[in-house]
Formats: structure tokens, sequence, C-alpha cells
């Protein structure tokens, strides 16, 4: 990408309150702690912000976070749509206004009540636009949507659930390193996980991510603004998104193929936009709202061929991936805590620290419309 | 005062989508089918994704078609379905229509919803049947083929 080299997007401050079942306050002032924290953690104030990006399932707008924190004036804002999709676009978003110039110091925030606030499709009772067709059949929660896709995947590739169970159980082992994890101190087998109970066959209950109260930020500005700043920058060396043909959110299968999915459009772009490619990652964060995602990452970013994704895992060739404990097993958070845990394996501060990791992928929900983004140790 | 009595959710149809529900209180399944370049279009849509030629006709098919996929739910659910959980949801693939998917769930020849999946696979033959759910509204359903 052609951006003055003094431009280019570094992550600059990461913060996250402590994860738990229920954080017994508002989305609204978690996110406010969140971005203060992450603030402090750049050496930034309030008073240099002037660029506000979100998720737009985040229930506070930026308008009224800035209010709340006294920004004193917005010179950019936006929002990005589809859940767990939004993650890397909304740090895109942010890093494209540093890189174009339009903001100097942009927060991205994503504060959650997804364990005390009740589950969401439990309250959806009116079923509209794709809905219409789906929801009144019992394809309610995000599982039930998913597990139908997660069924042809393993169909075609002829994975088994011990394939998944892989997953869930090398997510699990990160947490159990990572003391801020929901699921530290929590071992997983293969035998727990083939007991688990059934939620949407064929995912079982270890399928499928956590529910969490979180609050996570992210603080981003220019190379050469951070060049002033105490903190390791992360830079920001490229980043895509897409959504493929006939998208859906969830139920990505009404299109004239079942198995890509909006990542398979996202990769072939970043791979171009950063000049990398897989054989340069050293650690990936991986969506992983349900297993069976990661493997399907791991095709279609190029680490392996399409279908070798389950086997690929167990090949002692595939990076590190999930190093924080993930969405299964340290919190759901959309994806905010793998984009917050890629700037950690750069900065060297995960707890479970890969060494030698000079390019981290990190890539957001792929069964939406979707992105991905890479973060470095040094400037492109 | 006793708990109100849990219902499935609504289905709310907009203009784009009007017709279909209104060919489905007759018992009929249609699927828009453009006139323009013979592409068969689902979900609805006020143009053809393919030609761009507005409207593509509402247009009666039996519904007869495949297993492209399944799932069987099991609790945490909606109230309304507590007590009849597990039940199957199938990605049901039309004859007429290559790539054309529908949702629904799996029932017997009579329409009752069947709390298991066995004999569901990959491509197996499954025949339309209609349903009234708990609220009255009456939807597509599909039954194993003999």
């Amino acid at each position: 990408m052609s951006v003055r080299p003094g431009l280019q997007a570094v992550v600059a401050g990461i913060h996250a309150l402590p994860y738990s079942k229920d954080i017994g306050m508002t989305e609204r002032r978690s996110g406010a702690l969140a971005i203060l924290g992450a603030l402090e953690d750049a050496g930034l104030t309030v008073a240099d912000v002037d660029g506000m990006t979100r998720y737009v399932w985040q229930p506070t707008t930026e308008m009224e976070m800035a209010r709340i924190l006294g920004v004193p004036n917005l010179r950019f804002f936006g929002e990005i749509d589809y859940g767990g999709g939004a993650g890397a676009p909304t740090v895109q978003l942010a890093a494209m206004a540093i890189e174009l110039g339009l903001a100097d110091v942009v927060v991205v925030w994503r504060s959650r009540n997804r364990s005390s606030g009740g589950r969401p499709w439990a309250g959806q009772m009116v079923a509209e636009g794709q809905d219409q067709f789906e929801r009144p059949h019992g394809i309610v929660r995000p599982a039930d949507g998913f597990a139908m896709i997660a069924r042809v995947w393993m169909h075609r590739w002829g994975w088994r659930r011990e394939d998944l169970g892989r997953v869930a159980i090398a997510v699990r082992e990160h947490a159990l390193k990572n003391p801020m994890a929901m699921m530290h101190g929590r071992p997983l087998t293969m035998e727990d996980y083939l007991a688990a109970r059934m939620i949407a066959e064929p995912l079982c209950l270890f399928d499928n991510c956590l529910e969490t109260d979180a609050a996570l930020a992210m603080v981003l500005t220019s190379a050469e603004r951070a060049a002033d700043l105490e903190t390791t920058p992360a830079y920001v060396t490229g980043y895509a998104m897409g959504s493929g043909p006939e998208v859906y959110a969830m139920t990505n299968y009404y299109g004239p193929e079942l198995s890509p999915t909006p990542n398979a459009f996202v990769a072939p772009e970043l791979w171009a936009n950063t000049g990398l490619q897989a054989a340069d990652i050293g650690v990936a964060q991986f969506y992983d709202a349900f297993t069976p995602q990661v493997p399907v990452a791991f095709q279609e970013f190029g680490f392996c061929a399409d279908g070798e994704g389950a086997a690929y895992l167990v090949s002692g060739e595939a990076p590190p991936y999930n190093t924080s404990g993930g969405g299964l097993s340290e919190a759901y958070t959309h994806g905010f805590n793998l984009l917050v845990e890629g700037v950690r394996q750069v900065r060297g501060t995960s707890t479970d620290q890969v060494e030698g990791a000079g390019h981290v992928l990190v890539t957001s929900g792929n069964v939406v419309p979707t992105g991905a983004i890479v973060f470095s140790r040094e400037p492109r | 005062m006793s708990e109100p009595t849990p219902l499935p959710p609504k289905p709310v149809p907009d203009p784009d989508t009007q017709p279909y529900w209104d060919a489905v209180k007759e018992r009929r399944l249609v699927v828009q089918h453009c006139g323009g370049c013979g592409h068969w279009i689902w979900q609805p849509r006020p143009v053809c994704p393919r030609c761009h030629a507005a409207d593509p006709e509402w247009t009666e098919v039996s519904g007869a078609g495949t297993v492209a996929s399944w799932t069987v739910v099991h609790p945490p659910v909606l109230a309304v379905w507590q007590g009849v959980v597990p039940f199957t949801i199938l990605l049901v693939e039309l004859d007429v229509a290559p790539g054309v998917r529908m949702v629904g769930q799996l029932v017997d020849e009579d329409g009752e919803r069947l709390q298991t999946a066995v004999g569901v696979e990959f491509g197996a033959r499954l025949a339309l049947v209609w349903r009234t759910d708990e609220a009255g509204q009456v939807l597509p359903a599909w039954r194993l083929a003999p």
C-alpha cells in the first residue's frame, strides 16, 4: 500500500478489563474505562483523540463515547457491521483514517455484556429480512445457522468430531497459561469433549465460544507520532475486507457453492496488500466463535490446501494460533480479544509468547462479511 | 395471572417478500424465477441478481428436493420449543433449481415435528409437507420421501 512511511498506522495502546460472567456495569461505562486504559497504555490522553471507530453492534455510539470522555472534536468516526465480522475491519477503518491523514489518534473499542446481558437470540421474536425465512423454522441461535455449514465442511473433507475437539483443546491449552482467560485453570481433555452435551449437531458445548462480559480498547496512531511515545508500536502492515457473493449473516448457504467463506475473498486481497504470504506468519489469531472456523481459516488463508485444515493442525507445521485462548477459552468479544492478543504477540507480552513472530495475522468472523489484518514488529 | 404462552418467532413480510407469504397461506411454495434469464432466485429480492431484470416472477414449485445439510437442535432453546427438543432443521436443495436451498423442519407425513434425524443424510430425498406452528402460522416443512 502506498502510504507515506511516517503515516503508517500503528497500534500504540491496548487495554482489557478483567473478563467475567457479570462485569457489574453498563457497556457504556466498561467501554469508557477500557478506552482510558488503552490511552494510558499508549501514553496519550483524551485530548489527543480525534477519531473513533466502532462495531455497529456496539451499543454506545462514537458520539456518546466522545461526549462521556470529553473528546474535544472527532475528525473521523465510523462503524462496521456484521457482528464478529467487524473486528479487523473496524481497526482497518481506524488505520485508513490515520494513513489518509484524516485523524492522528483513533480509538477503537468493544464492550459487551454478552453474559449478564442475556442471550440476544432469546428475545428476538420477530423475524424480518433474511430471518423471516430462517428463524420461524428454528434457526435462532448463531450455532443453529453455523451448524448447517459445519456439517457440510465435515462431510466434504471427512472431518471427525475429534478433529474439532483438537481445536478446542489446543485453544484451551493457551488459556491455561493466561490468568485473564475465563477458562484459566479448567483443563479440557478429548474425553471431556466427546462426552459434552450437544448444542446444535454436529456442534457440542466445547465447539461453541464462551458467553462473557468484556470490555477492550485499542488506540491507533501514526508511526511518526508513535516514535515520540514510550510504547512498543505494533505496525499495521496491511488489511483487507471481503464479502464474497450471495452473502448472508451466519447462514451463508443459499449461494451457488456451499464451501468458501468470505475469508476466501479476504485472503488474496490481504496477501496482495501486505506483500506477505501464509509462510510469513509466525502466529495467528483466527476467529473462533466455533471450532470448525479455525481449520477452514488455515485453508482459506493458504496455510494448507483446501480440505486439509484438520490434518494440517496436527502436522506440526501450523503456527500457534489463538494464543490467549481465543473466543473459545479466553473470552468471546466478537473477536476483539484476538486483535488485542495480536498486538501483545508483536510486543512480546503474551502469556504464551511465540518467539520470533514478526508478523501476526488476525482474522474476523468467517460466516459474515469480514476482514483480516496483519500486525508486525517492523514498519513495512 | 398465568405466564403468557410462549410463541415461536413470527415471520414479518415486507413488500418484497409478501407474495411468498401470501402463497404460503394457500399452502403453495413459490420461488422467484427470472423471466429475463431463467435464473431461480432465493432468498427473494426485487431484481434478478444475474440479469438485473426487475420483479422476477413468483413461480410455484413442488418443493421436492434433497438434503443439503441439517442440524439437530438441543437446549438451550426458546421457551416455545423447550418441550419438543431435539428437533431437526433441514437445508433443502430444490430439484427445480439446484443451488436454491430452503430451511425447514423435519416432519412426518402429517406435518408433525419429528424428534429424530434417523434417515437424514446428504442427498436423501425430501417431499414438501405443510405444518402449522404453535402460533397458527403455516410454514413449509419436509419429510423423508420413500
